[in-house]
């Protein structure tokens, strides 16, 4: 049997401790109406060789990413990661750690997470982050109700051009609560209408939530949407890629009071979806309400520098049923791994990546323009996708599918507005030749 | 004697004759009484002198104990000096700055490619105002941040180098394999938005899992969604909660025992939920009539882990469960202690509706500094329509995205849960199988009560009986003495062992929350064994040592209390 270290004498003089014959008089407490009579009938296991055959039959079942020309983007992104990175990450001494409680033998996760939590400051422009939230949508589910707790209002305006699982989980975090979700529809640009958003809020909301960029890859107009935030007393929430703030300006020089995302982008690699993690910086004004952990930097007895978690009476398992969230584990090897990206990448590593996904993105929309029967519902403000019409697009997609391009997300189901419309990405992993590639077996498969 | 006087009468001499003979046998009895007393005291100088001899001999060995002692200690106090110098002149180097304090003016690394795309300005695009004007984020050499992480790890306790008994955590051995295996690019380098047939594989994998769960729990379907143990909490207290609403049955309150993770109490405030806190009895488990008090028609659930935080296993889970029934309400497993009991009961059979379970603890996933994880959620029959979306079902050997729930909850976060974490926790179930997962169940059962019961001498056990995968002592003896279970955890780091779990569950004082694991062997619970009697010695020996403790780790005592009055959550060097 795997992974049990004591032997047939060890059981046999622990037994006697403890004055038993058998592990099984060890649940002779249990009531024997709730013993299983039965196996459970999952099967004998398996040795380490077994497993691995039967595993790797499940993974080459799957199609991988690199099999195709792909331009999926749509809230995970297909970015560069370092080979340094997954070496440092499978550090077992970060790998089979668990939350620095104690902090005296953790200290290097610790220092980890607080330098985690200066880069998400640096990149936000905010001041205070903590270390980490489930995922992107998660954590702006968590943003929203931290801005309930600020201003003791429950009604919520949310931009109706934010990614719709955010939407999504955001209602399913909120439905046992009495409050109200309105959305801010965006305009013929797909961008906030600002003058539906100024009529629409006044002091009775908690909170007006954008992304930008937004689900169209569209950067919206931060500056004026806070300035108007800022005639009530709602909070201004923004969620982001941190990517994108290589080149865009920091949502706290915008005015943000909340700034969430996901950090996927950040070295994160694809996964199916996750792991990933999600971020929160805000304003330390709002310190105290903040969910999750946070790590502080402070000394040992000795007086030497040494970090620990910190203002945990924010937290379930001081606050209980006052507490700011029950969030108890995060994403932290998610966290450490992002770091390491941005330790790796430095400033102009970080500015190349966000920079040549853009040119690239630039690109390929205005190639694809060029194609007979292609239309482009916005204009060029995006960062790393866009939106694209055509007509009968499943159609195109799948076409396109047979020649191994997967053109992009098709967001007909989610925006009833855009029934026609696909959503393609560009990272710096794409090539000149992929995008001409897409660009002409598009205008082949539209016009043969 | 005199000289005889020859005129005296015979009879006259010979009466003196006698007189002086009796004297002289007078003389000689009282002559030999003398000798024997000097032979006495002699003898009593002899036994003395032996005595003394013992004394003194003992007084000499003692006497080297305690040189050796002497030696022992200043031998110890050279190395804590040596190491505090070595620490100290780490210190002056830049091994102990902070990332950004190791910036250098370097060339980018050249990780990338510029694209042979047009290269393309922000500024043509954006307004000025929406556009960064810098990003101070430090440049280094890769060696250097290779060196930097490296470091770090190393000022970490770690399950594979350490013994964790963080109680409620469940740190057992994290297979190799696993992390192997979930790490195949056929499970990493998929895109969550690729068609259904370009990722069967993963899809059966999330289908395959959730056969195995419902076996092991006995529970009817599951959502690998949420992604932490307190977002399965929400999961499956929205899904309640929205039960009730369309039932269009209005009840407001959850009940949760005094013994309950914080996840419990937070996460039903999350939901709405008024809460009530059933007491625990005399034994630790909960109180029947303070529960029957309670229950009432506003009773939406109760929530309870079994075996409780005590590592008490609820022998009356089938009254609980009829109880809240009765009133219409739903029982909530918290599945955090699942461990011992897979192959010998389980949540369904107790009359849990439904439950989540953390794969990072039962499923031997690697808890990875605190995340990620994975808080999967298992229903009975009755909320399998409030499930969030999607699931998985099969149809003619094809997997697909199941969105049939038609009371679904909708969803807790992006995409389908972290995807990574299954594979582990799959490839480790089906590593165990039937027999293995058993024989883990047990071990850890057994190896907790081994600790319970070579330890129960030398600290209080408010609870004294079976226990499961793990036990509770208290410290308060240890506190009465001067050392406090915090003191302890301490001093245990210097040992080389990672603390229990202090000062939970809230019920017992100076709670110690030991859960060994069953990938343990009894060869490293007798040092744990050892190291805590040794502790407790220590607290009659030299108690200043202890509240000074740990000595040995990269950092000592750490100051938790500035960290909270004066918050330094940021490095502050570049960038302000």
């Amino acid at each position: 049997m795997p992974y049990i270290l004591n032997t047939e004498k060890d059981v046999k003089e622990m037994l006697g401790c403890l004055g038993i014959s058998s592990v099984e008089d060890l649940f002779s407490h249990i009531p024997s109406s709730l013993k299983l009579k039965e196996p459970l009938g999952i099967g004998p296991g398996l040795s380490e060789l077994g497993l691995k055959r039967e595993l790797k039959v499940l993974a080459e079942k799957n199609k991988t990413i690199d099999k195709f020309n792909s331009f999926l983007g749509a809230g995970c992104y297909d970015h560069y990661i370092p080979a340094g990175l997954k070496y440092l990450l499978s550090n077992s001494k970060f790998v089979t750690a668990y939350t620095p409680y104690q902090a005296e033998c953790s200290q290097g996760i610790l220092q980890a997470i607080y330098e985690y939590q200066s880069y998400i400051c640096l990149l936000t422009g905010m001041e205070v982050s903590n270390a980490s939230l489930l995922d992107g949508a998660s954590a702006f589910a968590e943003a929203v109700l931290m801005s309930m707790r600020i201003s003791k209002k429950s009604r919520v305006l949310v931009s109706a051009s934010i990614n719709p699982q955010y939407r999504k989980t955001l209602e399913t975090y909120l439905s046992g609560l009495d409050c109200s979700v309105e959305l801010i529809p965006f305009d013929k640009d797909g961008l906030i209408d600002l003058a539906f958003l100024s009529r629409s809020v006044d002091d009775g909301a908690c909170c007006f939530a954008l992304q930008s960029p937004n689900y169209f890859g569209l950067v919206e107009d931060a500056a004026e949407s806070t300035r108007i935030i800022k005639k009530s007393s709602a909070l201004s929430v923004m969620i982001t890629n941190p990517l994108s703030l290589a080149i865009f300006k920091e949502p706290g020089l915008l005015g943000m009071d909340i700034v969430c995302g996901d950090g996927q982008p950040l070295g994160g690699g694809l996964r199916f979806g996750g792991p990933s993690f999600g971020f929160l910086a805000s304003r330390e004004a709002y310190l105290r309400q903040l969910p999750g952990r946070i790590v502080g930097r402070t000394v040992d007895k000795d007086n030497n520098p040494a970090f620990c978690l910190t203002l945990a009476t924010r937290e379930q398992h001081i606050k209980r049923e006052k507490a700011t969230s029950n969030i108890c584990s995060n994403q932290s090897l998610n966290v450490i791994a992002a770091t390491i990206y941005l330790a790796f990448m430095g400033e102009a590593g970080l500015k190349d990546a966000a920079g040549y996904s853009f040119s690239n993105a630039q690109y390929l929309y205005k190639r694809i323009k060029e194609v007979r029967g292609v239309n482009m519902p916005y204009g060029q403000g995006f960062f790393n996708e866009f939106i694209w019409e055509v007509k009968d697009p499943e159609a195109v997609l799948n076409k396109l599918y047979q020649k191994n391009i997967i053109a992009g997300h098709y967001i007909g189901n989610e925006f009833e507005e855009h029934k026609n419309c696909i959503l393609s990405c560009c990272t710096e992993k794409k090539t000149k030749k992929d995008i001409d590639d897409l660009v002409n077996t598009l205008a082949e498969v539209l016009h043969g | 004697m005199d000289d005889y006087d020859i005129k005296e009468p015979l009879e006259d001499r010979l009466q003196k004759i006698r007189l002086e003979e009796e004297h002289i046998k007078e003389q000689r009895r009282i002559l030999q009484l003398q000798e024997n007393s000097i032979k006495e005291e002699r003898q009593e100088l002899v036994s003395e002198q032996e005595m003394l001899d013992q004394v003194m001999e003992e007084f000499k060995k003692k006497e080297l104990l305690l040189k050796d002692r002497e030696k022992e200690l200043s031998l110890r106090q050279g190395l804590l000096d040596k190491r505090s110098k070595q620490a100290q002149s780490f210190k002056d180097r830049e091994d102990f700055r902070l990332i950004f304090e190791k910036s250098r003016d370097l060339h980018q690394a050249h990780y990338i490619d510029r694209p042979e795309v047009p290269s393309k300005d922000p500024n043509d695009f954006f307004a000025k105002n929406l556009l960064r004007s810098s990003l101070p984020i430090p440049t280094l050499g890769e060696l250097q941040v290779v060196r930097h992480f490296s470091l770090l790890s190393e000022r970490n306790f770690s399950v594979d180098s350490n013994f964790y008994p963080l109680g409620s955590c469940t740190m057992k051995y994290n297979p190799k394999i696993n992390d192997e295996l979930s790490d195949l690019s056929g499970f990493i380098d998929i895109h969550p938005l690729q068609c259904q047939q370009d990722v069967q594989g993963a899809l059966q994998v999330i289908f395959n899992l959730e056969q195995l769960l419902c076996r092991i729990t006995g529970l009817k379907r599951f959502s690998m969604q949420p992604s932490s143990g307190a977002q399965g909490e929400l999961c499956g207290m929205l899904m309640i909660k929205k039960f009730h609403q369309i039932s269009g049955k209005k009840k407001n309150t959850v009940i949760i025992p005094d013994s309950a993770h914080g996840t419990n109490p937070a996460t039903a405030a999350m939901c709405g939920f008024k809460i009530q806190i059933v007491k625990s009895n005399s034994k630790g488990l909960v109180d029947l009539d303070y529960l029957n008090s309670l229950v009432s028609e506003d009773t939406a659930a109760m929530m309870l882990t079994n075996p409780n935080t005590l590592g008490l296993f609820e022998e009356n889970i089938t009254e609980i469960a009829e109880i809240i029934h009765k009133k219409g309400g739903f029982l909530y497993y918290d599945g955090a202690n699942l461990n011992p009991l897979m192959g010998f009961t389980n949540p369904g059979l107790m009359g849990f509706d439904v439950a989540h379970f953390n794969l990072h603890k039962t499923f031997s996933t690697p808890h990875g500094c605190g995340g990620p994880g994975a808080g999967v959620i298992g229903v009975g029959e009755k909320l399998i329509d409030f499930l969030p979306v999607p699931l998985v079902g099969k149809k003619e050997n094809i997997f697909y995205f199941d969105y049939s729930p038609c009371n679904s909850i909708g969803r807790l976060r992006s995409f389908y849960g972290n995807f990574s974490i299954l594979v582990r926790a799959y490839a480790y179930i089906l590593r165990l199988g039937e027999r293995g997962l058993a024989r883990a169940a047990s071990n850890s059962v057994l190896n907790a009560n081994y600790i319970k019961e070579k330890l129960k001498k030398t600290f209080d056990l408010p609870y004294d009986k079976t226990c499961m995968h793990e036990v509770v002592f208290s410290c308060s003896r240890q506190r009465e003495r001067g050392a406090s279970a915090l003191d302890i955890a301490k001093r245990l780091i210097d040992y080389g062992i990672h603390p229990p779990t202090m000062y939970f569950p809230l019920i017992v004082k100076e709670a110690l929350m030991i859960e060994p694991t069953e990938t343990e062997s009894k060869q490293t619970l007798d040092y744990f064994i050892k190291s805590l009697e040794k502790i407790d010695r220590e607290i009659d020996q030299d108690l200043q040592n202890i509240k000074d403790s740990p000595h040995t780790s990269w950092v000592k005592r750490v100051d938790e209390v500035k960290a909270a009055r004066f918050p330094d959550l940021r490095c502050k060097i570049i960038g302000d």
